[in-house]
């Protein structure tokens, strides 16, 4: 009896270490090699088969097929991993690919081998990396301030440009929600004088449950609450729960970043009103156009077209190209986005 | 003759090898108080171990009242009316009296609920049977060691219990209790129940036995009528040879010279007074006192842990103050303590490091680093000088019996290289066989030019080894004696005295 | 009553009514029937989580992997309604759920009880176990809607009220399977022989065993009503917040063991009450919930937090170090 429930543990701790440790990428084909102008791009993301990504993959491939002497494919560790997708990009090299696009996991660790990559004359770009050093260009959604203030306006048009607001970051310490948060803030002083914060940041802890306490507290503490603005994807979530049950769907506008897959239901309810995001795919796509570009000898500049919804005039600031693209997704549209 | 209760039969016991227990038999009549003896190692708690239930002989049976075992379960040792009282009593200190007492009982009748008020009733019935009064909603965590011993007995009886086996029973008792435990030990024989009492205390054994058998080895040596048994006769079974008893020769000689510690007035408030005198080197000074006379409290004074407030000490003619162990270490003091086993020892460490734990900076190579076999050397030397008994010095000092461990303090010190010895009850809770051996080698150091201070209440021991008694009563000395002067009795009385 | 006086109960129930008076005080709203509700919602699964705490930690033992258990249980109970498209009572939930729980505590009994692994090692092995056997084998996709029958649990009430501002908020149900579990437990550990059995190991293993107590049986039950108990509580748990989030409640089981020591559990097992705990539970959901009311801002909630908890957990240390005090007085004299 011992003997065998040992063995049936022991099995159960190998096979779900074996699960987690297999390198199991996404490969989709293996690529060609190049001829004439035929190029191959890999994309390389932090972790394969997670909702995100599986969508960046979507855009990754139309490009392969709107571009057809362009091979596009994806590929990533199973788990996040800096060590993992250290591992993935070497063997990208050896294989000699044209271009790499990549969302590091841990952009420091990744230094080494891009530059290895970028020595060796392939294209190197990055996303969601703005200090990413070993690349030729970063190319960013957004720049956190724009995306903050456009939270705001859409809060305050909601809210009529008047009343009570408060706004939830993921962590004190989350160095992109308070810089969305402050913005916002910002922007709120500067144009939106009869609109009044209250309370401080309030913190989720990337947690729909506390997002939802803290809510309930906070239609207690303010009963006068007209708008809240969220960052981390749980934060409206949490809330939203609270509203509805409130009942105050009407009177409280919520927005703030999230996925509909998360959101959506309180989308379609009316507890949230909107809910802001970057389409991975239209990310994946416009790395691989950049990419593109350089290997055709073409400079990318300050202000020009990706030829991609919400890349249509792309700020360069250093090595980084910020967009405009974020997507606002409301209960007319959530139903687009499986993700 | 009465019945018989208890028969074991060729019972014998191996582990990995070694036989704990090799071919014992023996009997304990109804109404009995069969005392078992022996020193560490011999086998008693194998014994115990056995009729318990814990261990399963490799040969042999047992017959309890009549009905044959081969190996007996737990629950049929309790079942067939044998209460075993371990020496840390197996109480509960979480419940109250009356929890503890109750417990055993419900568990055996197979109960499905508690009640609390039966709970009580059940345990004030007990402790009544015994003329033993207590608060039942106490916590026994609380209560002291004799209360606890009590409370076990009270248990014990509630199950019916036809024998009674105390493993070391009065270890940690004063002598009064020791006396009330006897007593109530005497009521339960003109009940009808037999005590088995396991102990190493021979004097005890000597005042309550009816029979007295000797354990050596594994083996049972002797089996006899208890009045057949007087003090040297037991300690010969036990040990198998003859012990001697020559007290330590010291001489005036020596006196001349400068003293190694001279205390003059030293006084510590609410603990000793006025305390002066003069150790010389080779000199071997008992003092001695009862509890709460001031003698533990002037050695910690001396060691630096509870320093003197008045008073100077001079340590070869040098005034010095000794104001913590670091100044004591520095002035050449070594300390044994009482309580080797929280306060002298790691317990769970190595015998080696434990060993050359105070010397770790002699040991040091150049680069700062512990030499191996700088320590393995000092390891060695120390473990063969004072023969402590061990496979390797890798064991952790738990593994050893107290004897062997209170050696182990002894080498610790002894590596450090000092001038002056102060051992406090050196040879509390060692076997007698062991204690013997360690008085060897007390005397042997003293000769070797170590001045050595014993604060000790056991009389024959300081006899034995001392040159000087002093004795102490409310904090100050109060008489000197020369060891070769003076004999056990007088001794006895003096100290009891006032 | 003095003897009260001196229980760590009586100092935990001082700290929450100040507590409670101070936010009063400071935030009417705090004494709302609205927000009393609120407050005991949020404390419904902490609760239960929190008497499985207690019968563990009483027994001696530590157990990490309670929140693992009822993530896994609510989430492949979930899985599981969908899949036969189930949408008849909660109370279907409720025993698929604590029947998975109970079997995840069963094995956490076996490696506890046959391997002698000690207890808080197990439990952070099998928290790993059962958390990376739900997103490896059944599932890490984040379930954003539960099943009818627990969707109009979630949104039943005992007695309902309306808030100023038109909703209907009220007690919620569950509110009942916590007292239920609460009675259960008390009357298990203050009348019956299993009872007795828990605080017997807790207090003393060795002893236990020389009594006679069969310490592995007993710590089948342990682990095994504590995992049932996980169960309840994480299918609750979904049903209050109507998803089905693999990565929930794993890393919050300091929060819950944290309430039974706040409530006077003596970490190293023998001591412990059912009244204790509901207190330090309170305590901190109360502690949770009420920062943001009177108005402390978010970087110095996390200081109030832990003044509190120190206070909370400082004075029955020191009255144990008293106690132990007056022991040694005793023996000296």
């Amino acid at each position: 009896m011992k003997k065998s429930l040992l063995f049936v543990l022991t099995a159960l701790v190998v096979l779900s270490m074996l699960v987690s440790c297999a390198p199991k990428t996404a490969a989709t084909e293996a690529p060609v090699a190049e001829e004439g102008g035929n190029y191959t791009i890999a994309t390389v993301v932090k972790l394969t088969g997670v909702a995100w990504f599986d969508r960046m993959e979507t855009g990754v491939k139309q490009f392969g097929v709107d571009y057809p002497n362009v091979t596009t494919f994806q590929q990533g560790p199973a788990e996040a991993d800096a060590a993992q997708q250290v591992q993935v990009i070497e063997d990208l090299i050896a294989q000699g690919v044209d271009a790499i696009c990549v969302v590091p996991f841990q952009p420091d660790s990744l230094e080494p081998v891009l530059k290895k990559a970028m020595d060796q004359g392939i294209v190197v770009i990055s996303h969601e990396a703005s200090n990413q050093q070993n690349v030729n260009f970063d190319l960013e959604a957004f720049d956190n301030a724009g995306y903050g203030e456009h939270f705001m306006k859409q809060l305050a048009e909601m809210m009529g440009e008047e009343g009570e607001y408060v706004v939830m970051v993921g962590s004190l310490t989350s160095k992109t929600h308070n810089e969305w948060v402050d913005a916002a803030i910002a922007y709120q002083k500067a144009n939106y004088p009869n609109m009044t914060l209250m309370g401080d940041k309030n913190e989720s802890y990337d947690d729909a449950q506390k997002a939802y306490e803290k809510g309930k507290e906070i239609l207690k503490a303010y009963p006068n609450l007209k708008g809240m603005q969220g960052s981390s994807a749980n934060d409206v979530v949490g809330f939203g729960q609270a509203v509805e049950e409130a009942g105050l769907q009407d009177q409280i506008a919520v927005v703030g970043t999230s996925m509909p897959s998360m959101a959506g239901k309180y989308l379609k309810t009316g507890a949230v009103d909107s809910i802001g995001f970057w389409d991975p795919s239209l990310a994946g796509y416009g790395m691989n156009k950049l990419a593109l570009m350089i290997l055709n000898g073409e400079t990318p500049t300050d202000g020009m077209d990706l030829g991609v919804a919400g890349y249509e005039s792309i700020k360069l600031v250093g090595k980084v190209f910020y967009g405009q693209a974020w997507v606002d997704v409301t209960a007319e549209n959530v139903d687009d986005y499986p993700f | 003759m009465a019945e018989k209760f208890l028969e074991v039969k060729n019972i014998s016991k191996s582990f990995a090898g070694v036989h704990a227990l090799d071919d014992v038999s023996f009997e304990v009549r109804k109404g009995e108080i069969h005392c078992l003896v022996g020193e560490n190692g011999s086998g008693k708690s194998t014994m115990i171990k056995i009729i318990a239930g814990v261990y399963e002989p490799d040969e042999g049976e047992i017959i309890i009242s009549g009905k044959s075992y081969k190996r007996l379960h737990p629950i049929d040792t309790i079942r067939e009316g044998i209460q075993i009282i371990y020496q840390d009593f197996s109480l509960f200190p979480n419940f109250t009296v009356a929890e503890n007492i109750a417990l055993n009982k419900q568990l055996s009748e197979n109960r499905k609920f508690f009640h609390k008020k039966e709970a009580q009733q059940v345990a004030r019935a007990a402790l009544e049977s015994i003329n033993i009064k207590m608060d039942l909603d106490s916590l026994v965590g609380t209560m002291s060691v004799a209360d606890k011993q009590l409370i076990a007995i009270s248990r014990a009886l509630l199950q019916d219990a036809k024998l009674i086996i105390m493993d070391e029973p009065t270890t940690a008792l004063t002598g009064r209790e020791v006396k009330s435990l006897f007593k109530v030990i005497n009521d339960l024989k003109a009940r009808g129940i037999s005590t088995m009492f396991v102990s190493h205390k021979l004097n005890e054994v000597l005042e309550i036995a009816d029979r007295t058998m000797v354990f050596r080895n594994g083996k049972k040596i002797i089996d006899a009528d208890a009045k057949e048994f007087d003090q040297s006769k037991m300690v010969y079974y036990m040990t198998g040879r003859k012990i001697e008893s020559d007290s330590y020769d010291f001489g005036d000689q020596n006196k001349s010279g400068t003293p190694l510690l001279s205390l003059n007035n030293l006084s510590s408030t609410g603990r000793f007074k006025d305390v002066s005198f003069d150790l010389y080197k080779q000199e071997v000074i008992g003092v001695t006192g009862l509890l709460g006379s001031g003698r533990t409290e002037l050695a910690l004074a001396l060691f630096g842990i509870n320093p003197a407030d008045k008073g100077s000490i001079q340590i070869e003619g040098k005034a010095v103050k000794i104001n913590n162990p670091q100044d004591a270490l520095k002035h050449g003091i070594g300390y044994v303590p009482e309580d080797r086993l929280t306060e002298g020892l790691f317990l769970e460490h190595s015998i080696g490091n434990n060993i050359v734990v105070s010397i770790v900076n002699k040991l040091l190579s150049k680069i700062g680093l512990i030499d191996k076999n700088t320590k393995q050397k000092e390891i060695d030397t120390w473990v063969k000088d004072l023969s402590i008994k061990t496979d390797s010095a890798d064991n952790p000092a738990k593994s050893l019996s107290g004897g062997n461990q209170q050696r182990v303090v002894l080498a610790k010190w002894l590596a450090s290289n000092p001038r002056m010895l102060i051992l406090n009850g050196p040879t509390v809770g060692v076997d007698i066989g062991s204690k013997s051996e360690l008085h060897e080698i007390i005397k042997r150091l003293a000769g070797e030019g170590l001045g050595v201070l014993v604060m000790s209440d056991d009389i024959p021991e300081l006899l034995h080894i001392c040159n000087r008694i002093l004795l102490m009563r409310g904090g100050k000395i109060v008489d000197e004696f020369q060891a070769s002067q003076i004999t056990e009795n007088e001794l006895a009385e003096k100290l009891a005295e006032g | 009553m003095k003897k009260f006086l001196r229980t760590n109960e009586f100092y935990v129930a001082v700290i929450l009514i100040l507590l409670c008076v101070f936010i009063g005080i400071k935030s009417p709203v705090f004494f709302s029937l609205q927000n009393v509700f609120d407050l005991l919602r949020s404390s419904i699964t902490m609760g239960i989580f929190a008497m499985g705490t207690l019968i563990v930690i009483i027994s001696g033992g530590f157990d990490v992997s309670f929140t693992a258990i009822a993530v896994s249980s609510m989430y492949i109970t979930i899985k599981i309604l969908f899949a036969i498209n189930y949408e008849g009572s909660f109370l279907v939930a409720l025993i698929i759920s604590a029947l998975i729980g109970l079997l995840m505590g069963l094995i956490n009994a076996s490696i506890i009880g046959f391997f002698r692994i000690p207890t808080l090692i197990a439990t952070l092995g099998t928290q790993s176990l059962f958390h990376g056997f739900l997103l490896f084998f059944i599932g890490s996709k984040y379930i954003n809607n539960v099943p009818d029958g627990m969707l109009r649990f979630s949104r039943s009430n005992l007695i309902t009220t309306v808030t100023p501002t038109g909703a209907i908020t009220g007690l919620q149900s569950g509110i009942l399977i916590l007292v239920a579990v609460v009675i259960v437990v008390y009357l298990l550990l203050r009348f019956t022989m299993i009872g007795r059995n828990i605080f017997a190991i807790g207090g003393s293993r060795e002893a236990a065993e020389r009594s006679g107590i069969n310490v592995i049986r007993t710590q089948f039950f342990i682990y095994g009503f504590v995992g049932m108990l996980a169960g309840i509580g994480g299918i609750i748990h979904g049903a209050h917040y109507k998803q089905g989030n693999p990565f929930d409640l794993v890393g919050t089981e300091l929060n819950t063991i944290a309430a039974v020591v706040l409530g006077g559990a003596l970490v190293t097992g023998g001591r412990g009450t059912v009244l204790g705990t509901l207190l330090g539970v309170a305590l901190v959901v109360v502690m949770n919930n009420s920062l943001i009311l009177i108005g402390v801002p978010s970087e110095w909630q996390k200081v109030v937090l832990g003044i509190i908890l120190i206070i909370g957990t400082g004075i029955p240390a020191y009255q144990n170090m008293q106690a132990a005090k007056r022991v040694k007085t005793n023996l000296a004299e």
